[in-house]
């Protein structure tokens, strides 16, 4: 990893399109500005560690949950 | 050419190999690359997404349009190529992934992290998406969920259930 030092107002470029500049540090919390193209996804490493538990989490259904929710639906659908 | 699916919850499924969905990056925090959908009888909303290599790992998907309108997901130009999509002919199909709370017994859908699929290629990817505009846990029904049941069921022997099973690759 590469690691750099920045003080307040000073960037980062990574290649010619995405800038990531130190906006204010408060006690342990640093904000970042970040400009790139719009067709970059850009998250918090916290979204994707919450879609990967939930992905977890959702590998646990058995058949029988399964038929609830069949059951459920045709239900749904009736009322 | 038919392949033999090995899985725990359906025994042995034969399939097609140009029903396999490829899936380069597989699902957030799981390495499987390959998948088939599966559809039991009776049923039209919700369908397994099984991994042809890892017999135990299957998610129940359904179709998030059905169930929250309006919802929409943008590709990015990197995603049109993972996917293999013409950007200007390009027909997806959204799927999302359904999870039971173990609390309350109730089904919600994932709708930061939906699965776009290129029936074209075969190809599909799980999106992240990052405005929260969209719930990770956004309910399914609307009436009061059933008991919730945790217990292991026994998998059925794969010549009877082979016959329960179809692949929705036609409506692909």
């Amino acid at each position: 990893m590469l690691v750099l030092t920045r003080k307040v107002g000073e960037e980062i470029y990574i290649g010619d399109r995405i800038c990531i500049k130190v906006i204010e540090i408060t006690g342990s919390k640093v904000r970042l500005g970040i400009d790139a193209p719009a067709s970059l996804r850009i998250y918090r490493e916290e979204v994707l560690a919450k879609v990967k538990d939930e992905n977890r989490f959702a590998a646990e259904w058995e058949l029988a949950d399964f038929r609830r929710a069949v059951e459920q639906i045709s239900k749904d659908s009736r009322e | 050419m038919n392949v033999h699916v090995m899985t725990t919850r359906f025994g042995a499924v034969e399939i097609d190999d140009d029903r396999i969905i490829e899936m380069p990056d597989g699902m957030a925090g799981f390495t499987e690359q390959r998948f088939i959908l599966l559809s039991p009888d009776n049923n039209g909303r919700f369908f397994w997404l099984q991994s042809v290599d890892n017999p135990e790992l299957a998610f129940v998907v359904t179709d998030p349009t059905a169930f929250a309108p309006g919802y929409e997901v943008t590709l990015t130009p990197d995603e049109y190529d993972r996917l293999g999509l013409d950007p200007e002919s390009a027909e997806v199909i959204l799927l999302t992934v359904t999870t039971i709370s173990r609390e309350t017994g109730e089904y919600t859908i994932n709708l930061l992290g939906p699965i776009v699929v290129n029936p074209a290629k075969m190809t599909a990817k799980q999106i992240v998406l990052e405005n929260g505009k969209y719930e990770i846990r956004y309910p399914l029904f609307t009436s009061p969920a059933p008991e919730p049941s945790r217990k292991k069921e026994e998998v059925r022997p794969a010549a009877a259930s082979l016959r329960k099973i179809t692949t929705i690759y036609s409506k692909l």
